[in-house]
């Protein structure tokens, strides 16, 4: 009994059609909002890079992506092996483009729910009993408690009564107490639309009960995790985080949401134990199979809190990004002497950067960088290029494919040998000043990227030059291909600048269209502590210079803070780094701008 | 300063260099995996999705460790790299894209990336690689 679609989200549909109209034509108070949500990407990604004033931040950036994969047969990460359930992917009604559940036969529904009432058994905990379930709204820190549940609440087919609801970072949380009650709320995804007609999505996930309503546990239950690993096989299976996080004896103890970083560490470390035992000799990563930054901050990789212990799931698989590989593949295990049917490709990892420092450049000089290029005007970026430095773009593109046509903006730039024969355009194509660059750069089409699914490699490193590639996802966000998300990856070689800076002297872009398994809106993963609640209070004066450099720029409070913070409080410097003036020095190839102190701060222009 | 002559023949020469390599490195690749490392530098780095393998010898072992390969290779572009980042070492970044098919897996999309620096004999230039990034890319659909 697959449902109609109902008569209000049909309306919504047209309405969200219109819309995207006027906007071709002129838009309206949308820039305002979409301005504001921006805002808060940036305040996500903010988090979601460590903050470099602490030493202790972890040091990998695994890529979100591997759990955005909202294929089920992809992402594998679920213990049930006859039918994949994928918690944490993005339901495929979300994707874009997509305006029906696909898949909402009766046997899918039911399948689903048994699988949610079964993925419940692991977790029961002494004491309680009924399962629960917890109800995340991705960026549902933009909604008002009261509107938004009763808004679930018209869409639902079941009255529900939420428990705890609270925010955290972006997201909308609440606990209800029943499978058939979390099955339905599941259904409500997609179905409702904010007043910006943008769908809200509704993830659930299996959960221990709110504080509120657990009793205490002992501590001693926390020295259950240790039996628990010892309890494994020397197996691969054992690495399976996933498993391990839904059992009743590892996860849901008080006291580990009380100090979730105490316990995170003791199980982190347990688990290294385990760790080590398993990998084989043939592992090709010396490293023993743990991120190479990892080992070195000697064990205890992790320093960050999870204030919500449901979220451990999420962040573990960040930590072992290797154990969530994009299909599904076993880690390496020892070749006898290679046949081909023992080869296995190596799993895949996250982000590589070489020692911390260069990381934090290379995220500093990318945030900056981007920050400019979706919401500064890109000619700004004149100060960040070598006089003499080389761009080129290229796409690729489904010509079938008819929203990829709107990439034809990239097209007349796109440099690509294997098609290109004429000599006189291939030189063309590479554009070779800085003012080139720029001018190219400022006519492609309005972006926002997605900083939460950046793959960074350095790749080369030397004295004079630094190489790196970016790659992820970015949203087109002005006419007629608005909402339109891309793949990217962008190279850059970068040489030093005098004051600690990179200066970019190669820059190459690829382009591709995402299409509907590229995601938006992925459910944010919290990492990292906010950034706000790491740093000493600000004085009444401090405070104000926030509000109104917040409102000055459209930009969030904690962003602001760390601009006016780098730049010692001086309101005038720290607008000046955001908004670079167009004027160059007169040295050739010195770039003067994208200067990163000892601290990590960002400083301006010196004059 | 390069006039805007010397740099369409430096343009020339970068993409010359970068096709032919290109049609070298993939063949060599699927067909004579074991001859792939005499087209590294000796202290060359790989990053292959994520995995950092650095020198002649480890990359031995890794590229005997892959399995069998079929590329296909949708997208080539290359830019001179600016002698002020190399010490007048003549470099070229090449950049690669399109799809591969390891044995025994699915097939998947990549994006490479080669930094490529000119090892001059009497004879002839070779070209040789000093830096090899790799990544799947598989949130992309063309």
């Amino acid at each position: 009994m697959a449902e109609p679609e109902p008569v209000a989200s049909m309306a919504k549909r047209n309405q969200a059609n219109d819309r995207a109209a006027k906007e071709a034509v002129g838009g309206h108070n949308h820039q305002v909002n979409s301005v504001q949500r921006r805002e808060r990407w940036w305040g996500t990604f903010r988090r979601r890079f460590p903050n470099w004033s602490e030493p202790d931040s972890p040091s990998t950036n695994p890529s979100f992506r591997q759990q955005q994969d909202g294929d089920a047969t992809a992402s594998d990460t679920y213990v049930d092996s006859a039918v994949r359930y994928t918690p944490y992917a993005i339901p495929r009604y979300h994707r874009r483009g997509t305006f029906h559940k696909q898949d909402q036969t009766p046997v899918n529904m039911q399948r689903e729910q048994k699988l949610l009432e079964r993925s419940m058994e692991g977790c029961r905990l002494n004491g309680t009993s009924g399962s629960w379930f917890k109800i995340t709204i991705p960026f549902g820190i933009k909604y008002d408690e009261k509107w938004l549940l009763n808004l679930i609440q018209s869409q639902c087919s079941v009255p529900f009564t939420p428990f705890e609801f609270h925010y955290e970072k972006m997201q909308a949380h609440f606990f209800v107490d029943n499978a058939s009650i979390a099955f339905a709320l599941k259904n409500v995804s997609g179905n409702i639309w904010d007043q910006d007609n943008e769908r809200i999505s509704i993830f659930v996930s299996p959960s221990d009960a709110p504080r509120s309503v657990h009793k205490e546990l002992k501590s001693e239950k926390v020295q259950q995790i240790k039996p628990t690993m010892k309890k494994r096989d020397d197996s691969q299976e054992a690495l399976d985080i996933q498993r391990l996080s839904s059992e009743a004896d590892f996860m849901g103890h008080d006291e580990m949401a009380a100090n979730p970083s105490k316990y995170m560490a003791t199980s982190l470390g347990v688990h290294e134990e385990n760790v080590t035992k398993v990998e084989s000799a043939g592992e090709m990563d010396k490293k023993k199979g743990l991120e190479p930054q990892q080992m070195r901050a000697g064990g205890n990789a992790l320093c960050t809190t999870f204030p919500d212990k449901s979220s451990n799931i999420n962040s573990i698989l960040e930590l072992f990004p290797k154990l969530s590989c994009l299909d599904g593949q076993e880690s390496p295990r020892p070749t006898l002497g290679g046949t081909e049917a023992h080869k296995k490709l190596p799993t895949c990892k996250g982000s590589v950067f070489g020692s911390e420092t260069l990381k934090n450049l290379v995220l500093q000089f990318l945030q900056q960088y981007y920050l400019i290029y979706d919401y500064g005007d890109r000619r700004d970026l004149l100060g960040a290029y070598h006089v003499m430095a080389r761009f080129s773009l290229t796409i690729l593109f489904n010509p079938e494919d008819p929203a990829s046509s709107i990439l034809c903006k990239y097209f007349k730039e796109s440099r690509n040998l294997k098609m290109l024969k004429d000599p006189y355009l291939r030189v063309r194509l590479l554009k070779h000043t800085k003012r080139d660059i720029v001018d190219s750069l400022s006519v492609l089409p309005k972006t926002q990227h997605d900083l939460s699914s950046f793959l960074v490699d350095v790749w080369f490193q030397t004295e004079m030059m630094l190489g790196l590639s970016v790659s992820g996802v970015f949203k087109e966000v002005e006419g007629k291909s608005h909402g339109c998300v891309r793949a990217f990856t962008r190279i850059f070689i970068t040489v030093p600048t005098g004051n600690s800076g990179l200066c970019i002297i190669n820059d190459k872009l690829f382009v591709r269209d995402a299409g509907p398994q590229g995601t938006w809106n992925t459910l944010p993963i919290p990492m990292v502590t906010p950034y706000s609640s790491s740093m000493p209070a600000l004085s009444q004066e401090q405070q104000k210079m926030v509000q109104a450099f917040s409102a000055q720029f459209g930009m969030n409070l904690e962003w602001s803070q760390k601009c006016l913070r780098d730049n010692q409080w001086d309101y005038i410097r720290a607008t000046q780094v955001l908004f670079l003036p167009k004027m160059t020095s007169g040295n050739s190839g010195q770039c003067e701008h994208f200067t990163v102190t000892k601290s990590g701060g960002l400083v301006g222009a010196e004059k | 300063m390069a006039t805007s002559m010397d740099f369409k023949t430096y343009v020339d020469q970068a993409c010359r260099a970068a096709e032919e390599f290109v049609n070298i490195y993939y063949e060599t690749m699927d067909k004579r995996r074991r001859a792939l490392t005499r087209l590294y530098l000796e202290k060359a780095t790989l990053i292959w999705n994520g995995n950092v393998v650095t020198g002649l010898e480890a990359l031995t072992n890794f590229f005997e460790m892959l399995p069998s390969s079929e590329f296909q290779v949708n997208m080539v572009d290359c830019q001179p790299v600016h002698e002020q980042a190399t010490q007048s070492q003549t470099t070229v970044l090449v950049v690669t894209s399109g799809t591969v098919k390891f044995d025994g897996n699915k097939q998947h999309y990549f994006n490479q990336s080669f930094l490529l620096t000119a090892q001059s004999t009497p004879n002839n230039t070779v070209w040789k690689i000093a830096s090899d990034c790799f990544r799947f890319q598989d949130w992309a659909t063309s």
